[in-house]
């Protein structure tokens, strides 16, 4: 679903993704930890073209995004993100931040996109606020119509930038409650996350980067239980 | 000291006409400056540098040199290329057009950048386009913050097309030098004038307090 080759990114003289590798299967759920500063938004930002490929390929569904040829906007619509800070759009009801793209971006009728926003709202938990708009809402809650933001477009990737960092402790559970759902309803992700439980959870794999590179990967029991590297040791031993 | 009020009943329709024209060529001037200067502040938010160059050329001149100098411009060298003889009043309006365009399209520019650069991300992530990102996401958010110095920049216009008078454009400063020309006085016509002048801005202050008052009650919905 997801191949990623050699990837390289810097920002002027900083490098910042310095030879990354890895494939994500169909339905395969990543993680991703690291230290503050290691890549991890940079690495995830790059899967979506957010950032500026300095070198290498990223391949999504088969479509090369640094192939000139490709329709980033396109392979967008596959891609789902979430962001830390939410990104909703202010001046829309949570129903018109939701039925905004599939009007504009898919050419959906205005019902039909409705009525698919209603249904993603009650998934998440929040059918009752359709008409509200998003400052009347708590971080939780606003993270949860953003992840039903993503999916309306029904993409075939998810990416999670930190989806819960921003969020008071007692509504981390109800964004990680959504994201278990969809890993249980196949959907493929990838998560950066400082969240252990989760990774051990739902992870199918662990991605531990540091500076630049992917340090350790592994199933997040061994991971967790028996990291092989210093430097994975070292995170571990001050997060867990 | 006598103030000869028959002077100001003697010109008020001239007053009032030019204050019509004042009125006129102002709301010309940032309704034609509004259209450029959108323009100039997307060209000017360019990623290529190439691109921005002209705008940022653009921007300079008009804000770096005075209006006046600008309007001598157009109305002696410009207009008379395609006009003729030149007309002051669509010398002035051109001149007020392309000098409140810089101004307002930096307001523009500080407007959009002033909104959250996730919204961008956000937009794009969801498979829009730049447009339609700017369209349906980015200029929206970025009108209420732009309408109290688009306010300012109206007034500061009112004001300055006074200049029009030197290009004998007939607005309301015009009419004030013309009484002060015929009855040889300075201070019916020039406080007339003033008078005018300052009730048309604060009523465009007053008018600018309320739809900011109204536009922050919205945000609170
Ligand atoms: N737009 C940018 N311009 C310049 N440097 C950047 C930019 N974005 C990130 N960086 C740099 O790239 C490096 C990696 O940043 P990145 O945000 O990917 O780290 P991270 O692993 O997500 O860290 P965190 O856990 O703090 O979110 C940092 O040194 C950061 O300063
Ligand atoms: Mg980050």
């Amino acid at each position: 679903m997801i191949n990623v080759k050699n990837l390289k990114k810097s920002f002027g003289n900083n490098e910042v993704l310095k030879d990354i590798s890895v494939d994500v299967a169909p339905q395969e759920v990543v993680v991703v930890i690291g230290p503050s500063g290691s890549g991890k938004s940079t690495f995830i930002r790059c899967l979506n073209m957010l950032e500026n490929i300095n070198g290498g390929h990223v391949m999504i569904d088969g479509k090369d995004l640094t192939d000139k040829k490709t329709n980033i906007n396109e392979v967008r619509t596959d891609v789902g993100m979430v962001f830390q800070h939410f990104n909703l759009f202010p001046h829309k009801t949570i129903l018109e931040n939701i039925t905004l793209a599939p009007i504009n971006v898919r050419g959906m009728k205005k019902a039909e996109a409705e009525e698919k926003a209603r249904v993603l709202l009650a998934k998440v938990g929040l059918a009752e606020k359709a008409s509200a708009y998003p400052e009347s809402l708590s971080g939780g809650q606003k993270q949860r119509v953003a992840i039903a933001r993503a999916l309306a477009m029904e993409p075939k990737v998810m990416l999670f930038d930190e989806p819960t960092s921003a969020l008071d402790p007692e509504m981390v559970g109800e964004v990680l409650e959504v994201m278990k759902q969809l890993a249980r309803d196949g959907m493929t992700m990838i998560v950066v996350t400082h969240e252990m439980g989760f990774a051990r959870e739902v992870g199918d794999r662990v991605i531990f980067m540091d500076n630049g590179y992917i340090v350790e990967q592994n199933e997040p029991k061994a991971l967790f239980d028996a990291p092989q590297h210093e430097r994975t040791k070292a995170f571990l031993s001050k997060v867990l | 000291m006598d103030f000869r009020f028959d002077i100001v009943t003697d010109y008020m329709p001239f007053f009032l006409r030019g204050m019509g024209i004042t009125i006129g060529v102002s709301l010309a001037g940032v309704l034609i400056g509004l259209i450029l200067g959108l323009i100039i502040a997307l060209g000017k938010m360019s990623s290529n540098k190439w691109i921005r160059l002209p705008f940022n050329i653009y921007i300079n001149i008009f804000r770096g040199t005075p209006l006046l100098v600008q309007l001598l411009i157009i109305h002696f060298g410009i207009v008379p290329m395609f006009m003729s003889p030149s007309n002051p009043l669509v010398s002035l309006v051109i001149g007020l057009s392309l000098n409140s365009a810089a101004y307002i399209a930096e307001i523009f520019r500080a407007g959009i950048q002033s909104i959250d650069k996730g919204q961008m991300e956000a937009a794009r992530s969801l498979g829009m386009t730049r447009v339609q990102a700017m369209k349906l996401v980015i200029l929206p958010q970025a009108v209420k913050r732009v309408i109290p110095p688009l306010g300012n920049e109206f007034i500061v216009l009112l004001k300055e097309s006074s200049l029009g008078s030197v290009l004998a454009a007939p607005e309301l400063m015009y009419w004030g030098r013309a009484a002060a020309g015929q009855y040889i006085r300075v201070w019916e016509p020039y406080i007339t004038v003033a008078l005018i002048y300052l009730v048309l801005t604060l009523s465009l202050t007053y008018l600018m307090n309320y739809v900011e008052r109204r536009l922050s009650t919205d945000d609170q919905r």
